[in-house]
């Protein structure tokens, strides 16, 4: 399927409290962005994915949010739910749709409104009534690095740096949810969440959407230059459990570990630090990024903090990683992350990033985690 | 030869300063501390706790009576939630005593019936009870939670029953309606004398008039000052504390006063285990916090709802704690599974009751967690025998939690649920 997908739009709403927004605002926010960027009206569109955790309230869980939002009526639409790896698995689906022939052009839209009401936080829908009672998002991951800290002794500072790097990144960022730098003393000395992660240890709760609109990869010229290809697509799910398996470590993801292994070969990437530019990875918490670092490949399991302490994922380092901010300073509405990195990778592809644009970038890579690490979605884009 | 083979007296770990009670109220100083529970704990949770450390593992008794004056439930019967915590098949009989602060000796007396009538060849009593004082009364300072499991048998028996005597006299002195939280009560000299005194050494005449013992050859079980008021636990714990210190040959008198009494003669045949065992100590720092301990789960609202068909089906999982095993690679799993989550044959899947200590295999302290008590510390416990478990931590000061802590399962009350208590599992630093 490689080089067979090309991207010829994106569009981004403001991340952040958006509390004057609705969902449907969002909705149509991002995909009349992507349209203008493409030059299409919507009418062009013979299919879309809507990838959404928590669809619009009362409208049931079905596509009807996007076309409703839209009044994008008679064409097929489906609906994505994979846990907080929603949006890239609906471009991943997206993208199988034109790759088959099917379909010409398609939409693929992550939209999440989480701020209808002032709190944090994700529901619990669906959950066992009191098997997993006491369990937070921030617990389940703090569980592992607290793990981790145990097997590689490694420590908050570590944590630290990853929130100065990502917020550094996202004060320069005017759609992130924050645009403001902290410092490491700032992370330090943050209320505690779930130990060890402290307030900037964990990315916040936002409202936001993102579309891309693809089309067959021969069709793309036809609607720009500068489009971006697919180059490799992984998806792998592990146990939504993982408290439960005796046998698993507790100290990374196998679920990226897999993915990336199936986008890699797909894009036929060998060494990824060496032939991917930047990427944008599942920062929801500040250790997730280390393990993704190793998950990923980047470095070997253990030595992520030694990734992040060395400056190699910084904007001017070897491996830039959520040059955008990433989840922790642009925010993460669920089922529109996914979408969300995609959108800044094709950015900074075309060189469009500003002030922070890497050196011409050819190769990027998108990474979302979904659950308590079961569900991986990596997405490998490049230049023609 | 029928006496008691067993006992198992639970103290909760948490304790407030009297002081910090007569503070909060600018009251005068008082001396000592209370014994309280968790606010994850009621006479249901306390029960299957001291029941579950006498029944040797599983090993089921005939009968099973739990006795309390403040059962979680009007109408659902504790001794068959204990039952089944305690892994029981549904053969054993169970029954409820309630009523009367005596009802544990009461329960004490009808398993002794049935163990000479031969009707049941081996029973255990549990007395629990988590008494609430009214705010700002002598009640609130005297009144402790706790609970105590006795076994009857005829084998290996530690003490003889020698005697018993039970006599009913309907005397308001304490007294709870149907409708109120706080127990009532008209505490005075005249009660002391012509309810207390009179049941007691009626009872105490009686029950030596029919062994043929003088009164100077008995020793009276007490329970240690330390207790506080434990209701219906508290003529056990005594009678536990007497038998941890008795010699063979003495006789020992337990008295249960409540609405007239019940009394018990024993000779002790051997000596028995100790009552207790040591355990570290958890202070409430404030009163504010004990008293919202003891709201929590009233307050408490809006819970999941419990359908009886999850309940019934997830049972043999959630209550019994079992899990399953794989014959083909070994690996013991929770919860019950269909394939194996190593090496994922389907093909000789066992279930098996899993071990209820363990380690700390991680942890986290979660301040997010909307928990009463903030943090709430979740583990993930390998077990003793395999499999690993998911669970919150109960009785530990966060400073404590470590990986590789050696922990034990208990039975807690998770948060209130719309129709009904939720029971499932904690873990705790092993006692």
């Amino acid at each position: 399927m490689k080089d067979q997908v090309a991207i010829i739009g994106v569009g981004c709403t403001k991340f952040g409290d958006q509390f004057d927004q609705s969902y449907e605002d969002l909705v149509v926010d991002a995909a009349h962005a992507a349209f203008a960027d493409a030059g299409i009206q919507a009418d062009r569109i013979d299919a879309a994915w809507l990838g959404t955790y928590s669809p619009f309230g009362g409208y049931g869980k079905a596509s009807v949010s996007l076309a409703d939002s839209l009044r994008l009526y008679g064409k097929p639409i489906t609906r994505v739910e994979n846990f907080c790896a929603t949006g890239t698995d609906a471009f991943r689906n997206a993208a199988m749709g034109v790759a088959s022939g099917m379909y010409d052009v398609a939409l693929v839209l992550g939209a999440e409104k989480l701020k209808n009401r002032p709190g944090r936080g994700l529901s619990q829908e669906g959950e066992h009534p009191y098997q997993t009672d006491g369990l937070t998002a921030p617990g389940i991951f703090a569980m592992a690095a607290n793990r981790y800290f145990h097997d590689f002794n490694v420590g908050r500072d570590a944590l630290a740096k990853v929130a100065v790097k990502n917020h550094k990144n996202g004060s320069q960022n005017a759609k992130a949810h924050f645009q403001m730098e902290v410092s490491e003393e700032q992370c330090l000395k943050a209320p505690i969440v779930a130990w060890p992660f402290g307030l900037f240890d964990c990315c916040p709760t936002t409202d936001g959407a993102a579309a891309a609109i693809i089309c067959r990869a021969d069709m793309a010229k036809q609607f720009r230059d500068d489009y971006v290809l697919v180059k490799g697509l992984g998806l792998a799910v592990t146990s939504g459990r993982p408290w439960y398996d005796p046998n698993y470590e507790y100290v990374g993801f196998e679920a990226t570990q897999h993915a990336s292994k199936a986008a890699y070969k797909m894009a036929g990437v060998q060494d990824p630090v060496k032939e991917i530019d930047l990427a944008e990875v599942h920062d929801c918490f500040t250790w997730t990024e280390i393990s993704n670092y190793e998950d990923l490949g980047f470095c070997k399991k253990g030595e992520g903090a030694h990734f992040i302490g060395e400056g190699r994922s910084a904007l001017g380092g070897d491996m830039p990683v959520n040059t955008s901010g990433g989840l922790k300073s642009f925010g993460h509405p669920i089922g529109a992350s996914g979408v969300r990195m995609i959108y800044e990778v094709v950015t900074q592809l075309r060189g469009q990033a500003g002030q922070r644009q890497i050196k011409s970038p050819e190769l990027g890579l998108v990474h979302n985690l979904g659950g308590p690490g079961a569900v991986a979605c990596v997405v490998v884009l490049g230049t023609p | 030869m029928i006496g008691i083979t067993g006992y198992s007296v639970y103290i909760p770990r948490y304790r407030i300063q009297r002081d910090t009670i007569a503070t909060a109220w600018g009251a005068r100083s008082k001396p000592g501390a209370k014994i309280v529970c968790s606010f994850d704990e009621d006479s249901l949770t306390m029960a299957e706790t001291a029941a579950w450390r006498l029944t040797a593992h599983r090993h089921q008794p005939d009968r099973l009576y739990f006795a309390s004056t403040s059962s979680p439930f009007w109408q659902r019967s504790a001794a068959s939630q204990i039952a089944a915590a305690c892994d029981f098949s549904n053969s054993v009989a169970t029954m409820d005593f309630g009523g009367s602060l005596r009802s544990g000796a009461s329960a004490l007396l009808a398993a002794f019936d049935s163990l000479k009538a031969q009707t049941a060849g081996s029973a255990i009593v549990v007395a629990s009870d988590k008494r609430d004082g009214a705010p700002e009364s002598q009640e609130e300072l005297s009144f402790s939670d706790a609970a105590c499991a006795i076994a009857l048998g005829t084998e290996n028996v530690i003490a003889e029953i020698v005697a018993v005597h039970s006599r009913s006299d309907d005397f308001m002195d304490e007294w709870r309606r149907d409708r109120d939280w706080f127990v009532q009560g008209q505490a005075s000299k005249y009660s002391l004398a012509r309810g207390y005194e009179d049941n007691v050494s009626a009872a105490r005449r009686a029950v030596l008039e029919r062994a043929g013992v003088s009164a100077s050859d008995v020793a009276t079980a007490k329970a240690p000052a330390t207790l506080g008021d434990a209701g219906t636990a508290t003529p056990l714990i005594a009678l536990a504390h007497a038998l941890a210190n008795a010699q063979p040959g003495d006789l020992i008198l337990c008295i249960a006063y409540g609405d007239g009494a019940d009394a018990l003669l024993l000779r002790v045949i051997q000596p028995g285990p100790p009552a207790e065992a040591p355990q570290a100590i958890l202070d409430y720092p404030s009163y504010a916090l004990y008293r919202k301990s003891r709201e929590f789960l009233r307050e408490a609202s809006g819970g999941a709802e419990i359908s009886n068909v999850l309940w019934k089906r997830e049972e043999r999982q959630n209550i019994r704690l079992h899990g399953s095993k794989c014959n083909i690679c070994g690996t013991v799993q929770f919860p019950m599974t269909r394939v194996c989550v190593a090496c994922r044959s389907s093909e000789k899947i066992t279930e098996v009751a899993l071990g209820r200590t363990g380690r700390v295999f991680t942890f986290t302290k979660d301040y997010l967690y909307d928990g009463p008590m903030q943090p709430t510390v979740m583990t993930v416990v390998d077990l003793d025998g395999g499999g690993r478990f998911l669970c919150q931590m109960a009785d530990v000061h966060e400073r404590e939690v470590r990986i590789g802590m050696p922990v034990e399962l208990v039975l807690r009350r998770m948060r209130e649920g719309a129709q009904t208590h939720h029971y499932y599992w904690k873990c705790r630093p092993a006692s």
